[in-house]
């Protein structure tokens, strides 16, 4: 196995873009991926992409406005964790040996999507669907057991939302730059109780990239690089195998995978990036992820550690509630995250002296299954 | 609801209606007992092939519920839908049918109605909820 750096990271503009195409998006994203390497877009060997809705052939549309054209191209579909699919099948081809540099991108146009401004749904054919599952119904069934089994209240799922928009405020590419209270979040129109407006990620149209490289092809580029030491892909598990709704064990063994990859436990992480497309569902991923132990999630919140200046902070990129969620480009957007703050170029969001960063992601839901996907990247300097 | 118009069940073998009430159907694995719902053409849990139909009757145990303020295909905003456990520990998500002076909370006992909750192709669709006992 080769050991595989992340080279350069790019991030379109977030927002409502119903005017872009996955061209214009992606391509400014992977341009300032491909700039921040230092490398010619003729040195890629490889392109990943991925995206969810009205997906075909989306690394070649994207790619061929930048001057690269006859090389392996591969697109792939994991709902949100379709981006982070994406990153490893490029860090699996390059710790292989079959490249040695490639681009990863998620793009999505989700305002002219045809869940724009809807519930997500799973399959059309998928029974839960048709019984009315979505994911906000399925996070808000989540979050009443959070309720019963954890003691969490309402205050506690909106506090998510405000810690989100706190980092989010620092963040120039985020889509809302504003910061709420917890009040102005519980008094949001209510989705699906307990989950209002506040506390479910917007429409979101963008992009992000990332180049991947060996740490050999690196060396010339760069001093001091940034390793992806772990690096796991999980697919759902039968939902009767789990005693409750309040952990997602497609996580547990995503996060487990990855750790143990890397050398290191949760206690060695100093920054997280997760799935928080519900302000609810972060408290179930704390726990998944081993940030504290199972049922101590809602302390964990309420202590402060997961905030701006706490002892982990998660999100501080605003998290898909505040910089927004375009589904397939979260997974790349996250480790762009990452890479800049183990960089220390994070801005006003900078955790101090970060060295090692968890990126997780978590897509998709199907009838049986706890989920569709998880996926757990560790990057280290 | 009216029955001048036909009605067609949602799915097959998801459910049967009898003079003792409604029943979920599911299938049982003969090698380990596996109970699923609904009814896997083969055993989710051990992988045997060969399952029998049983009856998860009509009664079960609510575990959580919500109040969906959006459209939602089928349905519209205001509907209640929630996860309950059947006899025999059997967790399925569901449409729940709310009753002034019963409010859902966890642990409350329900009970199973088979009801037209939408219409397909001019004709009521049949489909199981489940309504405070
Ligand atoms: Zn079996």
């Amino acid at each position: 196995m080769h050991d595989v750096v992340v080279l350069g990271v790019g991030q379109s503009e977030f927002g409502k873009f119903p005017e872009r195409g996955i061209a214009e998006m992606g391509g400014a994203a992977a341009r300032t991926a491909i700039a921040d390497a230092g490398i010619d877009p003729g040195d890629l060997q490889a392109a990943f992409s991925s995206r969810v809705y009205e997906a075909m052939i989306t690394s070649q549309t994207i790619l061929k406005d930048l001057g690269v054209t006859g090389i392996e191209m591969v697109n792939v579909e994991n709902a949100c964790a379709g981006g982070s699919t994406a990153v490893r099948s490029l860090y699996k081809d390059i710790a292989a040996g079959y490249v040695d540099v490639g681009i990863a991108i998620g793009v999505e146009s989700m305002t002219t999507s045809p869940v724009a401004g809807k519930l997500i749904p799973p399959d059309r054919y998928d029974l839960d669907g048709q019984m009315g599952l979505s994911m906000p119904v399925l996070f808000a069934l989540q979050a009443k057991r959070l309720m019963e089994t954890h003691g969490a209240k309402e205050e506690d799922f909106a506090q998510v939302s405000v810690k989100a928009h706190e980092f989010g405020a620092l963040n120039p590419k985020a889509q809302y730059r504003k910061r709420f209270t917890v009040e102005e979040v519980l008094g949001s129109r209510m989705i699906a109780d307990p989950i209002t407006l506040l506390q479910c990620c917007p429409n979101t149209d963008g992009a992000a990239a990332v180049v991947l490289a060996s740490a050999d092809f690196a060396r010339k580029y760069t001093e001091k690089p940034v390793r992806i030491t772990g690096s796991s892909l999980i697919s759902g598990d039968y939902d009767f195998k789990r005693a409750d709704l309040t952990t997602m064990p497609l996580g547990v063994q995503a996060a487990a995978a990855a750790y143990e990859q890397a050398g290191i436990g949760p206690e060695d992480v100093d920054v997280v990036e997760l799935h928080d497309a519900f302000a609810t569902e972060e408290l179930v991923h704390y726990e998944d992820l081993g940030l504290c132990p199972r049922g101590e999630s809602v302390g964990l919140l309420r202590s402060g550690a997961t905030s701006l200046g706490g002892r982990i902070p998660v999100n501080p990129s605003g998290g898909l509630l505040s910089l927004g969620h375009p589904l397939a480009a979260s997974g790349v957007r996250i480790i762009c995250e990452l890479t800049d703050q183990l960089r220390g170029r994070a801005g006003d969001r900078q955790v101090p002296g970060a060295r090692v960063g968890l990126a997780q992601m978590l897509g998709g839901a199907a009838t049986g299954l706890d989920a569709g996907a998880a996926s757990v990247h560790i990057l280290t300097v | 609801m009216t029955t001048s118009t036909t009605s067609t069940p949602f799915r097959e073998g998801l459910f049967r209606e009898g003079p003792d009430g409604p029943a979920l159907l599911a299938g049982r694995c003969t090698r380990c007992g596996r109970v699923s719902f609904p009814a896997p053409d083969m055993c989710l849990d051990c992988r045997g092939r060969e399952l029998e139909t049983v009856e998860l009757g009509g009664e079960a145990e609510l575990l959580c519920a919500t109040t969906v303020h959006m459209p939602n295909r089928h349905f519209p905003p205001g509907h209640a839908v929630g996860f309950v456990v059947l006899p025999g520990g059997v967790r399925i998500f569901t449409q729940l049918r709310p009753v002034e002076d019963k409010p859902f909370r966890s642990g409350m006992p329900m009970e199973l109605e088979i009801a037209p909750l939408w219409r397909e192709d001019d004709a009521d669709v049949l489909a199981y909820r489940f309504v405070p006992a």
